[in-house]
């Protein structure tokens, strides 16, 4: 069985991004198994020049690295997505490359009806950048519109539909996945760009 | 012009800390620039607002008091550092100075991008409903491969590049003066005056010739006006005719009464012209404003005009120094209003109000700066300040 990291964009303790991804763990328990990653306890990134990562940074980073596949639920703040997920983000791709080639699905959640669009959009531009280098699932899109009201209280989707569509998303991830797997060609030199990307020796 | 500068980065290295000391140093004739750093504000979390911390709120009162603000962000991860996030976050949360300041974005990167694609991204957070910057479009300034853009005092070293910034940096100051005028509501254009009296209004008398020489006898047949000893009743009194005429003709002043329509309906006929501060011919009465002004002066009639019926201000004063030094005239156009506040038209009245000022200034001993008589009149009593909220005082 798959296994799968989901990561919680936000450091908010209420978040229903959170939520969405407990449902996912409970609902698909029996086609893969997955783990929530949460990001409030990293430190504030500011490039230290030792590169001694922090000791939650380096966790996150082996279990992202067994994972099969990672799945960020991103809320949306100011168009974008939060702070704190950038930070992460940042940590994750600081002498440690973790996301290089790891199939990740992006799903979101917001309080309106725009379901986290834009934030979305920015966060598959920065998950292509040479140092993350994640295989983002494409054409693919999960918005969790007026996500207040989005779950029953047993933190069930209330809307069947959306359901229907999660389940047809999740199981084609996990086909992705093996496709990814059978991406290797160019994983290697993929590795060895993020290594590279070192800020000072150009 | 007063900037703030926001150090987009919190890493001790930041070449776009930099970049922001060239500017303020090398264009210090076009703005002052105040840098601020934003690694001492913490992440940003919903749970824990500390938007009243000291380090928030210092930031929070610079961009409210500045003109606009510059920012310059590095590239991580595709996009603008999480420090700087973090920062916009708090400024969108419960406090919004950005909003409506004009913002302009600068970067430096390590490669040839120069922050190409952070500075998107920053375009689009500023653009989000809580931050509502207004961020000048086009104009972008990228610095690649910053390695080797500076000198050994962190000056650029590429006199293009330099050329280049200047150009942008004079655009800023013209998208801040342009923006603070969008802020600032439009004067709506008054609609025209009609000098020409030609809307009769409720009381015009109409049928008779406004220009004609003997106005008041037409037009006082026309409508029956009293005179005499007619008795008058007032709010609040009741006067003959002689007794209003009495009582106008000895206001210390020329008195004027035009209607709504701009029409010169009435003065306080005393004396003859040549003897009055402004003159008046009995003949006028009845005029339209525009036959009472040389054409020259129309504009500013029709100028006062539109500032008292649209109530900009309530009085407009002209001083008219052309009488000489022994004399303080003043024309005042006070608006009229109903009882409803409707607009009725203008009292101008004229006076020369030295012989008050100078019996004031017996009695107080108060003398007025500048006045070539001041001495004279000061020997009597101790030198006093004249308070300026007074509005005694008179600059000659």
């Amino acid at each position: 069985m798959k296994h799968l990291i989901g990561l919680v964009g936000t450091n908010s303790s209420q978040s229903t991004n959170r939520k969405l991804l407990q449902f996912i763990k409970a609902n698909f328990q029996k086609e893969a198994t997955v783990e929530l990653m949460e990001i409030k306890d990293f430190p504030v990134f500011n490039k230290p020049a030792d590169s001694v990562l922090p000791e939650i940074v380096q966790e996150a980073a082996e279990k992202i690295e067994k994972a099969d596949g990672v799945i960020i639920s991103t809320p949306e703040y100011d168009h974008a997505i939060p702070a704190a997920l950038i930070n992460a983000l940042n940590w994750l791709s600081y002498d440690v490359y973790p996301f290089v080639d790891k199939p990740v699905m992006i799903t979101g959640a917001s309080y309106g009806t725009l379901g986290s669009s834009r934030a979305q959009a920015q966060l598959r531009q920065i998950l292509d950048a040479p140092e993350l280098k994640a295989r983002i699932m494409p054409s693919s899109e999960f918005l969790l519109s007026h996500s207040l009201q989005a779950f029953d209280e047993d933190n069930r989707l209330k809307d069947s539909e959306q359901i229907e569509k999660l389940s047809g998303l999740f199981a084609d991830f996990l086909v992705f996945v093996d496709l990814v797997n059978q991406l290797v060609q160019a994983h290697e030199s993929n590795k060895k760009e993020a290594a590279n990307f070192s800020w000072e020796n150009i | 012009m007063k900037y703030v500068g926001i150090v987009g980065s919190n890493a001790d290295l930041s070449y776009n800390r930099y970049l922001l000391n060239f500017i303020k140093k090398q264009y210090s004739d076009l703005f002052e620039l105040d840098i601020v750093e934003i690694k001492d504000i913490p992440m940003f979390n919903q749970d824990n607002d500390q938007t009243n911390s000291q380090p928030i709120q210092e930031l929070n009162q610079k961009i409210l008091a500045a003109d606009g603000v510059i920012i310059a962000t590095p590239e991580h991860n595709h996009t603008i550092p999480a420090s700087l996030k973090s920062v916009l976050e708090w400024l969108s949360f419960k406090i919004h100075p950005l909003e409506n300041k004009p913002v302009m974005i600068v970067g430096a990167s390590y490669y040839d991008q120069g922050s190409s694609r952070a500075q998107l991204h920053l375009r689009q957070i500023l653009d989000a409903p809580g931050v509502n910057a207004i961020v000048m479009p086009g104009n972008e300034f990228l610095l690649g491969r910053v390695k080797e853009a500076f000198d050994e005092n962190y000056n650029l070293k590429d006199q293009g590049t330099i050329d280049f910034l200047q150009s942008v940096l004079e655009k800023f100051n013209a998208f801040v003066s342009l923006v603070n005028r969008l802020e600032t509501p439009e004067d709506k254009p008054l609609p025209e005056e009609d000098l020409y009296s030609s809307e009769p209004i409720a009381s015009t008398i109409e049928g008779v010739d406004m220009a004609a020489e003997d106005w008041v006898e037409q037009a006082a047949e026309k409508v029956g006006a009293v005179e005499g000893d007619t008795y008058v009743k007032l709010n609040r009194g009741i006067l003959t005719v002689d007794q209003i005429n009495t009582f106008l003709a000895s206001m210390p002043m020329e008195l004027t009464f035009a209607d709504e329509n701009n029409q010169f309906l009435y003065y306080n006929y005393t004396k003859e012209a040549e003897d009055m501060l402004a003159d008046r011919v009995p003949g006028q009465v009845g005029n339209p404003l525009v036959l009472c002004h040389p054409e020259a002066a129309l504009k500013n009639v029709g100028w006062v005009v539109q500032q008292l019926r649209a109530g900009n201000q309530d009085v407009v004063r002209i001083h008219v120094p052309t009488h000489g030094p022994d004399k303080f005239v003043v024309h005042n156009y006070q608006a009229m209003h109903d009882e409803e506040g409707n607009y009725r038209g203008i009292n101008e009245y004229i006076l020369d109000f030295k012989p008050i000022v100078d019996w004031y200034l017996k009695q107080t001993g108060l003398k007025l700066e500048g006045d070539i008589d001041a001495t004279s009149g000061a020997s009597q009593a101790e030198e006093v300040e004249v308070d300026a909220g007074s509005g005694a005082s008179v600059k000659s």
